[in-house]
């Protein structure tokens, strides 16, 4: 696969604090990166370090093959970036903003007319173009947000969290925006919160924590990183704590927890962990309502790695 | 093209605040030009004297009180100290004169009696001291070689008597080229404030904390976006330069198709200059839409005041002059001045001017450079 990024032992450091320490990592053609961490993990400080925003200490960043720097025009036209925060003029209509945007990168007039027209329907704005950014919504917002950072068609696209507070039917739109961008060629560097979102439509995955690369792989590969395997949720009610304390002691299991009505099990790996439980629970003539296995989440997956919340 | 098609766009967004801007600047120039007395012949002026007599009204001391009192306005003032130092500090008096006991007698004798005198130390002030200097001066030359004092009196009288014609040789217009430097004068103000207030305002725009990080990442190179925009700021600039040229040629046209005409604006275009890359360096320091009316007011009130933009630069203090200095405006202004006593123009006489305006463009050239280095570092947010 050709490597569209790459990042050599980057470090960046303010005062005392390595916000990015010795970090390595690879993006390659055409695949959608998610790019994982806690807040202050160095996510954005990472991104801002690619896109030559950051001046840094060590280590070393090329993008299409050359070396990035903040005077390399001709590698800045092959990218668009969505930042987190929309980045508009309150004074243009939803067109100008996005002709403004495209503009720095085309300069022919015509090309420009086309590229502005297949974003604004990519990005699903065409009954909104003679709008100013305060007559839209802030999902219509965060769409204008993204058609102004991708109208050149660039091949590497930065996108840092570009669905927060954005509603349900807008974060679809988004997402399928995302595909289609994918799909067209495209290789997208994807930063969120949401989990699910990853899941959705990361190839690979990196997970960053406290300026270093702590996992990277596929989703399923980063599940298989994780010591559990399986999550049993029994709906049970007054449950004796003796059995919460026999159960734990069985083969295989990591942890158990029992609040009012949910008794959930973790295991690590092994076999037949459900059927066991379903036994045991038959000998001891403990009745339940439901009882269901789930496989570890993306989201457990960054617990278990990080020791945070996602949206920590 | 697209960035100035923007800065339009931008600029049309705030058309109302820039056409109100504008015009009330324009008006303000115009009645400031309007309501200046212009003066261009010579009149004598009387101070306001107050002459305490401690001696008798008799003889030389009663001629000297006639000759002060026909070439003055003498005030009466109750002699009591607190009310002549009011009447002093309120200016109701620009000269006090204490005539002392016996002064007849003692002056006559060839002793010169101590006069004591409180003055407000103003160009009026002045005046009154140069007539009681002069009499008593007058009076010493005849002393020794008349005895009958009569006779004496009536010599001094007599010699003071002597007037002076004065006629202003000048071949110039001077009430047309005062207005003229009064009109240009004031636009020091209109131009400063003017665009230092629109340019921060349409700047604040550009330099909007993401969309310049949206800018710095684009291919277009961060430079010549600026020149770009130091552009667009420029036909803003030289526009409202240009309105006030036509306007001037409606209020003053004599003066605007002669030579000191073409000289005033050719100073007006190069304090343009000027002031569009201190409004750009301000609007690159600027991101703050709700500071920039007090920034226009710190920079073109305070430097329209220091340099002698609304009063006169003879007017204001030495120091305040020597401040002037390291502003652009006082060199504009210093060449309007310069131009309006301008009485033959050649190449000798406006050396001072070009002098004045070189000054001028090495402002500018000290503020692009600060302006260049602020833009790159804007290249990186850290």
């Amino acid at each position: 696969m050709k490597k569209i990024i790459e990042v050599k032992n980057l470090t960046k450091q303010y005062k005392n604090l390595k916000a990015v320490n010795n970090l390595t990592f690879e993006v390659e053609k055409g695949e959608i990166l998610g790019l994982l961490g806690p807040n202050g993990s160095g996510k954005s400080t990472t991104i801002n370090c690619i896109l030559s925003l950051l001046n840094y200490q060590e280590g070393t960043i090329t993008i299409f093959n050359e070396k990035m720097t903040p005077g390399a025009y001709e590698i800045k036209r092959k990218i668009g970036v969505v930042f987190q925060d929309v980045a508009v003029f309150e004074e243009l209509t939803v067109y100008d903003n996005i002709d403004y945007f495209c503009g720095l990168y085309i300069t022919d007039k015509n090309t420009r007319k086309a590229y502005v027209q297949e974003a604004i329907e990519l990005v699903g704005l065409e009954e909104f173009k003679k709008f100013l950014p305060k007559q839209l919504s802030g999902g219509l917002l965060r769409r204008l947000n993204i058609a102004c950072g991708i109208a050149h068609k660039p091949e590497l696209i930065i996108l840092d969290e570009p669905t927060v507070a954005v509603d349900p039917q807008s974060r679809n739109n988004i997402l399928n925006g995302i595909k289609k961008l994918r799909d067209l060629g495209a290789t997208i560097i994807y930063t969120t919160h949401y989990m699910e979102e990853v899941e959705i439509l990361c190839d690979r995955v990196i997970i960053i924590d406290k300026g270093k690369v702590i996992a990277s792989g596929t989703i399923d590969e980063l599940k298989e990183l994780a010591k559990i395997e399986e999550k049993v949720t029994v709906e049970v009610t007054n449950l004796e704590e003796k059995i919460v304390k026999e159960i734990l002691d069985f083969k295989n299991v990591e942890n158990v927890t029992y609040t009012e009505s949910a008794l959930i099990v973790i295991y690590r790996k092994g076999k037949n962990n459900l059927q066991e439980l379903i036994d045991y629970l038959k000998k001891e003539g403990i009745k339940y309502n439901k009882i269901f296995s789930e496989r570890p989440t993306l989201n457990d997956v960054f617990l278990e790695l990080t020791g945070k919340e996602l949206r920590d | 093209m697209t960035v100035f098609k923007t800065y339009i766009k931008v600029l049309l967004s705030s058309k109302f605040t820039v056409i109100l801007y504008t015009v009330m600047l324009i008006i303000f120039g115009i009645l400031n030009m309007e309501t200046k007395e212009v003066g261009t012949d010579f009149t004598s002026t009387k101070p306001d004297i107050l002459i305490i007599n401690n001696d008798e009204n008799e003889g030389i001391t009663k001629s000297l009180i006639e000759y002060i009192s026909n070439n003055s306005n003498i005030k009466e003032i109750e002699n009591e100290e607190d009310k002549i130092a009011d009447a002093l500090l309120y200016r109701d008096v620009n000269y006090i004169i204490y005539i002392p006991k016996n002064f007849r007698k003692d002056f006559l004798k060839g002793t010169n009696p101590n006069i004591e005198i409180k003055t407000t130390e103003d160009y009026p002030s002045q005046v009154a001291n140069n007539l009681l200097s002069k009499y008593i001066e007058v009076a010493k030359t005849y002393r020794s070689h008349i005895n009958n004092e009569e006779e004496y009196i009536e010599k001094i009288e007599e010699t003071l008597k002597t007037n002076t014609e004065v006629e202003i040789a000048s071949s110039l217009d001077n009430n047309s080229l005062t207005k003229a430097k009064t009109f240009f004068n004031f636009s020091n103000y209109t131009m400063l404030a003017g665009s230092i207030f629109i340019i921060c305002l349409i700047m604040t725009v550009f330099n909007n904390e993401t969309i310049r990080k949206r800018t710095i990442i684009s291919s277009t190179n961060y430079k010549k976006l600026n020149r770009k925009l130091i552009l667009s700021n420029s036909i803003f600039a030289f526009t409202l330069c240009i309105i006030y040229i036509i306007i001037s040629f409606i209020l003053v046209g004599d003066t605007m198709i002669s030579s000191h005409g073409l000289l005033y604006i050719i100073n007006l275009f190069v304090f343009t200059i000027t002031v569009i890359t201190i409004s750009f360096l301000i609007g690159k320091l600027t991101n703050n839409k709700e500071a920039i009316s007090g920034i226009v007011n710190v920079i073109a009130l305070g430097s329209s005041f220091l340099c002698g933009s609304f009063v006169p630069i003879e007017y204001l203090p030495n120091f305040v002059t020597k401040i002037a200095h390291i502003l652009p405006s006082y060199w504009y202004i210093k060449t309007n001045e310069e131009i309006s006593i301008l009485e033959n123009i050649t190449i000798e006489t406006i050396k001072p001017i070009i002098t004045n305006m070189i000054i001028l463009f090495i402002f500018t050239i000290i503020f692009i450079i600060i302006t260049n280095i602020i833009t790159k570092r804007q290249r990186t947010i850290a």
